[in-house]
């Protein structure tokens, strides 16, 4: 009898539509709230596991949230290289990164400041678009000194040069997922801080930062005359296996006193340090999935409850309970499948959105989320249609039928 | 074999609605025999639609039996009730009582499909003896009431069932209509020898039937 389901369904077209889509918004807002809240940190932990390094070094009171906080000296970078492990030399090459935050096209950014040699390490397989790779001065004081000279309007030189062409600005490698959203291209000026800047390279998305400097730039832009880090990258020897890559963190630690961690561990090591947000990203996927629930309830049940008089015209034609229910059930069940297809759909609209419109966010969308949203859709609609079904059938069947 | 189709013994029906108690049926017996054309006759509110409603195992008697076919209601559970009501009976209602988001030929395939019969040329001959071949690909909405109920009529029919029980079927319909009604049910009773239990208040309708039963207060008057 799907025919009658079916039947039902069209003949009050746009109260049928606006059911599915009640149900398609319900798990649209599933999907979002639990892809939003888990994407974007995954998304950072994805971003550094693309660097061409095993382990990620920092101090231990450097903060993974505002990417801030204790530092590291480059000339620590001596005492890794020479680590050995089972008598070979455990660690190939280490990568300086000095950040800090900016803000580009109204979004604030974390800009990786690195050695224009390590930045194929951060690229790995990604491929600059557009532009070149940046150069940079030899150290943060000369950086320094040259911002000085620029603030005496007088012309900055690019001592890493060989052209020694001047450079009165500080160069940015930008990923495409921002350059889209920010819509700037290469050799777009831009500013940071009080400082010009300018986008001189994109690179493929999925980089370790959105926005990438030369280092000693970096630092002078910041006044820092040190040779300061906020995080090493370990590219250890290839030959390690895990145990030994292990072993090397813990060689780390001790030879220098920083955390030292796996960068595979890297998800782990953020979400223990956002621990608080973690249990708020537990809550919102309750709550979501209860909203999306009791959205679906009420949208069929008020559906079922109008069915009293077909339910009773069935009952009299000799329709078991059974029969009845499923009856019910399966116009349910329309309604809430192609709500929930539609859901689906309308979630990897609204992840494309956001994405474009909000670069910093990230909507991820898992299977084992979506294998969920079905659940709870094709629940909901039995469950739904079942306990409004029945209250029809516990009524008496003569009442009904004599209603016009 | 006897020809009894339904006997009642001493039924009783008393309504509950938040402790008011409204009894409406007392000590009801009465037989429809076999192949009968029976009219059920009284003012409004005496219990008709209620006889009809416990005799159709659509309500459950407060007390006495029926006994339908040889059986008896009160042996019968919800599904076995149901079984009968599908197999034995058809209803026909005042209000019509069709569904009306499909149309005419559906809501009768609708009737056979919960039989769990093929629909086939069953539902033709029903819509022909009612002669609504021609508008049944319509939905009740666009039917006039006249058409409506003999699309209910063949619904009723479709099945072969024991009996068709109608409760005041012409009710809703001006003379014309009605008599036309009216006559299916003569034509059906006479060519296809189901049983028909009619209830009407109509004495031209109550006419068509070879015996009157009258009602008052929830008592049978007396047997013509
Ligand atoms: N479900 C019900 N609950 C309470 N009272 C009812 C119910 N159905 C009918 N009645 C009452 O029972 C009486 C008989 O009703 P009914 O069988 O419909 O009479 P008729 O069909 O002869 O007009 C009326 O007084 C009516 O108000
Ligand atoms: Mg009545």
């Amino acid at each position: 009898m799907l025919k009658l389901a079916l039947a039902n369904l069209t003949h009050r077209k746009i109260r049928s539509a606006l059911s599915v889509l009640a149900v398609a918004i319900a798990i649209t807002l599933l999907l979002v709230l639990v892809g939003l809240s888990r994407g974007t940190l995954n998304e950072v932990s994805n971003r550094m596991q693309s660097v061409q390094a095993e382990i990620i070094v920092r101090d231990k009171h450097f903060d993974l949230g505002s990417m801030s906080g204790g530092k590291l000296w480059e000339k620590e970078i001596a005492d890794i290289v020479r680590i050995q492990i089972d008598d070979t030399p455990a660690v190939e090459h280490v990568m300086a990164v000095f950040l800090d935050r900016m803000k580009l096209a109204g979004l604030s950014q974390n800009v990786f400041g690195v050695h224009p040699e390590d930045f194929a390490f951060f690229a790995g397989s990604r491929r600059l678009i557009k532009g070149e790779i940046f150069s940079d001065v030899d150290s943060p004081s000369a950086a320094l000194a040259l911002a000085e000279a620029k603030s005496n309007r007088k012309i900055i030189l690019d001592s890493a040069s060989t052209t020694s062409e001047p450079l009165n600005y500080l160069p940015l490698i930008i990923d495409q997922r921002l350059a889209a959203a920010s819509q700037l291209a290469v050799g777009d000026p831009v500013s940071y801080g009080d400082s010009p800047a300018k986008i001189v390279a994109v690179v493929e998305t999925g980089v370790a930062g959105r926005v990438f400097a030369p280092i000693n730039m970096l630092r002078g832009a910041n006044g820092v005359a040190a040779q300061t880090a906020h995080m090493f990258f370990v590219k250890a020897n290839p030959s390690l296996n895990t145990d030994q890559l292990q072993k090397l963190c813990e060689q780390i630690h001790s030879n220098i006193r920083r955390d030292a961690t796996l960068v595979a561990n890297y998800g782990q090591v953020i979400a223990e340090n956002f621990r608080n947000l973690t249990i708020f990203m537990n809550l919102v996927s309750v709550i979501a999935l209860v909203i999306c629930f009791l959205f679906i309830l009420v949208t069929i049940y008020t559906i079922v409850l109008e069915r009293g008089k077909e339910i009773a015209i069935l009952q009299s034609l000799g329709a078991s309970r059974l029969r009845v229910l499923g009856q019910t059930v399966q116009e349910s069940l329309i309604i809430c499948s192609t709500g929930t297809v539609l859901g689906i759909i309308l979630t990897f609209v609204v992840r494309y959105l956001i994405e474009t419109l909000q670069p910093l966010m990230t909507i991820e969308v898992r299977i084992s989320w979506i294998l969920i949203a079905v659940l709870v859709g094709i629940g909901g609609g039995i469950l739904s249609a079942l306990y409004p079904g029945y209250i029809a059938l516990s009524h008496d069947p003569v009442e009904a039928l004599s209603f016009e | 074999m006897s020809d009894l189709l339904i006997k009642t013994e001493k039924l009783c029906k008393t309504f509950h609605h938040d402790g008011i108690k409204t009894p409406v049926l007392f000590d009801v017996d009465m037989q429809v025999r076999q192949g009968e054309f029976v009219a059920v006759m009284g003012p409004s509110g005496c219990g008709k639609s209620t006889l009809m409603h416990i005799l159709g195992l659509m309500l459950s008697p407060s007390g006495g039996d029926i006994i339908i076919d040889g059986c008896s209601a009160a042996d019968l559970n919800e599904a076995g009730r149901a079984k009968l009501r599908r197999e034995k009976i058809g209803f026909v209602f005042q209000r019509f009582n069709l569904l009306p988001t499909v149309s005419g030929y559906d809501n009768i395939a609708v009737a056979e499909r919960i039989r769990g019969n093929t629909v086939d040329g069953q539902v033709d001959n029903a819509l022909a003896a009612v002669d609504m071949t021609e508008k049944a690909r319509f939905k009740p909405g666009r039917l006039s009431i006249g058409q409506q109920q003999r699309i209910a009529i063949a619904r009723a029919i479709v099945h072969r069932p024991r009996i068709v029980m109608a409760d005041e079927p012409t009710g809703n319909l001006d003379s014309t209509n009605a008599e036309t009604i009216l006559e299916l049910f003569r034509q059906i009773h006479r060519e296809q020898g189901i049983t028909i239990f009619l209830i009407t208040h109509s004495l031209t309708a109550a006419q068509y039937a070879d015996r009157i039963i009258y009602m008052a207060d929830g008592r049978i008057q007396d047997i013509g």
